[in-house]
C-alpha cells in the first residue's frame, strides 16, 4: 500500500521553515559599537533613528521591505526582561542584543517581515524575512532597503574592503543569506552529514535553531553564506537559491519518501506516538516538545497522520518557547506552570481534552 | 610591519596551525596549511574559529610583542586578540599586515570587495574610471604623435588616479594587492 501523496508546497514549506537575508551596515564616522561609550552609542542611535523614523523613511523602508504597517521602535534596555527574550525566541534579536543594557533598539513591522538591531555588534543589522523558500524576494528586498538606507545614512566603506564590520568575518558584503530548515528524515536515516559536507564544501555555515553558539542539536538547522568577502551579493545568493536550498530540499524529501515506503510502520509508529503524547501530556519539557513537534511535522507533510496544518506545527515550534508561553499567561511562576502552559497550548492546537 | 604570515612547512599554502615544541632545548616551530595539519592529526581543521586564529597568530608574533594600537579608537592588538572584533573603520588599516591571514582564511582566499557599493562611492568610482580610460586614450595619442612630453604628463595623471592603499576610504579601488595598512 502506498502512501498518499506528500503535499509540495510551492514555497517548499514542507522542508523550509522560513528564509532570512541579514545586512550589517556601520556609520561612517563613529567606532564601532564595542568601542563606543554609552553617549557615543545614544548619539549613533539617534543618527540611525533620525534617519530612518520620519514618517518619509519609513515609510520608504517598509515599502522597501515588502513589509506592512508601521515600523515601530522599541528600546531595549526600557523592556522587561520577558518582552526581549520573546524577541529572541521570535528570531528577532541575537541572544546578545537582548540581554546588553546599553543604548540599543530595534525596529520591526508587526509582520515582522523587516526588523532593524540599532547597536548590535554593528551599528545596524538589517534583516528581511519570509516564511518558506522565498529567498529571491527576500534578497531583492533587502538589497531594496540598502538603498533606501544609503539614500539616508552615510555607512563606513573601503574602497578595496567594501563594508566595514565589527568582525572581519562580516566585512565586504556584509550579508547573510540564509534559511531555516526542518530535516527530521535526514537525521533519522543518518545523512545529515551529507548536508554538513555541502555546506562545507561552499563555504556555508551550519547552525541550530537559534543560530550562532546554539548548537545544532534537534532537527531543525540555519544554513547560511560564511563567505562576504570577494563574492557579489547575487553570487552568494545563487549559491544558496540556485544550488544548496533546493538540493537540501530535494534529500530531505528523498529521504522522507524513502522512510515511508521502506520503513513506514517504523514511522507511523513514532509519528503516532508523537501525535499521542502531544494530546496527552499535562506537562511538557521545552526539549519533548520540540522533538515531538518534529516528528509529528514529518508526519504530517509526508501524509501519514492528518493533525494540525505545518503552519499551526510551525507556530507551535515559537509558542511553546518559555517567554511566549509567560507572555500569553502572565499567571505563570514556576517551571511546573510553565511546563503545564506548554502541554495546554499544544493540546489546544491538537483538538484534544 | 611585515603580515605575520607563514607558509605550510610542506607546501606553498598559507599555514593555518602553528605549534612550537622544545626537544632537547632546542625550539622547533611547525607550520602547517590546512590539508598537511590534516594528514598530521587525522583531523579535518575546518574553518577555524576566528578567535583561535587570532590566538596562533599571536604566537607567531609573539616577538613583534604587543603590535599596533588604533590612532582613532585606541583599539590595541591584545584586545582585537581577545574579542576578534575591531573598533573603528581605520582599525582595518591599522591592523591590516594582521587581518590580511585572518580575511584569507575567513573569506576563501579573498582580499578584495567585488560586491554592492554605496551610492556616493560608486559615482566616484564610474567618475574616475571614466577619466582614466579619457587619459589612456590621449597616452595612446601621444606616444603615437612621438610627444613624449604630453605622454609622461598624462602617465603621472593617470598613475595619481589610479586606487591607492586602504587609508583613504572613497577613493575607489579595483586592483586586487593586499590591503597593507601603516603601522603607527
Amino acid at each position: 500500500m502506498s502512501a498518499p501523496a506528500a503535499p509540495r508546497p510551492a514555497d517548499d514549506s514542507d522542508v523550509v521553515m522560513s528564509c532570512r537575508v541579514r545586512l550589517a551596515r556601520n556609520v561612517a564616522g563613529m567606532p564601532f559599537v564595542g568601542r563606543s561609550t554609552h553617549p557615543q552609542r545614544r548619539e549613533t542611535l539617534e543618527a540611525i533613528r533620525g534617519a530612518c523614523g520620519t514618517p518619509g523613511a519609513t515609510g520608504a523602508l517598509v515599502a522597501a521591505a515588502g513589509a506592512t504597517g508601521a515600523l515601530a521602535w522599541v528600546d531595549m534596555p526600557s523592556m522587561p526582561a520577558r518582552d526581549r527574550q520573546l524577541l529572541w525566541e521570535r528570531h528577532l534579536v541575537s541572544r546578545t542584543f537582548a540581554d546588553g543594557d546599553s543604548p540599543r533598539a530595534v525596529a520591526l513591522t508587526q509582520d515582522e517581515r523587516f526588523s532593524m538591531m540599532v547597536n548590535e555588534e554593528d551599528h545596524l543589522r538589517v534583516q528581511v524575512l519570509r516564511p518558506g523558500n522565498a529567498l529571491r524576494s527576500a534578497f531583492d528586498a533587502a538589497m531594496a532597503v540598502d538603498a533606501a538606507l544609503a539614500a539616508r545614512l552615510d555607512f563606513a566603506f573601503h574602497p578595496r574592503l567594501g563594508y566595514l564590520t565589527a568582525c572581519p568575518t562580516n566585512v565586504g558584503c556584509g550579508i547573510r543569506i540564509g534559511v531555516m530548515v526542518h530535516l527530521r528524515a535526514l537525521r533519522l536515516t543518518n545523512e545529515l552529514e551529507k548536508v554538513k559536507r555541502a555546506a562545507k564544501e561552499l563555504h556555508l555555515a551550519h547552525r541550530g535553531f537559534h543560530g550562532e553558539g546554539t548548537d545544532a542539536t534537534g532537527d531543525w538547522f540555519q544554513i547560511s553564506n560564511q563567505r562576504t568577502l570577494g563574492v557579489t551579493e547575487h553570487e552568494l545568493l545563487e549559491v544558496l537559491a540556485g544550488r544548496v536550498v533546493p538540493a537540501i530540499v530535494n534529500w530531505e524529501r528523498e529521504a522522507r519518501r524513502a522512510l515511508v515506503e521502506r520503513q513506514r510502520l517504523l514511522v507511523e509508529d513514532r509519528v503516532h506516538r508523537g501525535v499521542a503524547l502531544l494530546q496527552a501530556a499535562r506537562l511538557l519539557t521545552l526539549d519533548e516538545a520540540m522533538k515531538q513537534l518534529s516528528t509529528v511535522r514529518l508526519g504530517v507533510s509526508t501524509g501519514l497522520v492528518g493533525g494540525p496544518s505545518l503552519d499551526v506545527i510551525n507556530r507551535l515550534t515559537i509558542e511553546v518557547q518559555s517567554a511566549h508561553l509567560r507572555a500569553a499567561d502572565p499567571s505563570i511562576e514556576g517551571d511546573d506552570d510553565e511546563r503545564a502552559a506548554r502541554a495546554r497550548i499544544v493540546r489546544a492546537a491538537f483538538g484534544a481534552a | 610591519m611585515a603580515a605575520p604570515f607563514r607558509s605550510c612547512d610542506h607546501c606553498a599554502k598559507p599555514a593555518v596551525v602553528h605549534n612550537t615544541v622544545i626537544v632537547n632545548g632546542k625550539v622547533i616551530e611547525h607550520h602547517l596549511c590546512e590539508e598537511h595539519a590534516a594528514a598530521v592529526t587525522g583531523e579535518a581543521v575546518g574553518p577555524v574559529p576566528i578567535n583561535a586564529l587570532l590566538g596562533q597568530l599571536a604566537q607567531v608574533g609573539a616577538a613583534r610583542a604587543r603590535g599596533p594600537t588604533c590612532p582613532t579608537c585606541g583599539l590595541t592588538f591584545h584586545d582585537f586578540k581577545s574579542t576578534g572584533l575591531l573598533g573603528c573603520a581605520r582599525c582595518y588599516d591599522t591592523f591590516a599586515a594582521t587581518l590580511v591571514p585572518v580575511l584569507e582564511l575567513a573569506h576563501g582566499g579573498a582580499t578584495q570587495h567585488v560586491g554592492r557599493v554605496p551610492p556616493e562611492a560608486d559615482a566616484a568610482l564610474k567618475h574616475r574610471n571614466e577619466q582614466l580610460e579619457r587619459l589612456s586614450r590621449e597616452l595612446g595619442t601621444a606616444v603615437a604623435a612621438e610627444q613624449y612630453e604630453e605622454a609622461a604628463r598624462l602617465r603621472d595623471m593617470i598613475h595619481a588616479l589610479r586606487p591607492q592603499a586602504p587609508g583613504a576610504p572613497g577613493t575607489g579601488g579595483t586592483d586586487t594587492a593586499p590591503p597593507r595598512g601603516s603601522a603607527p
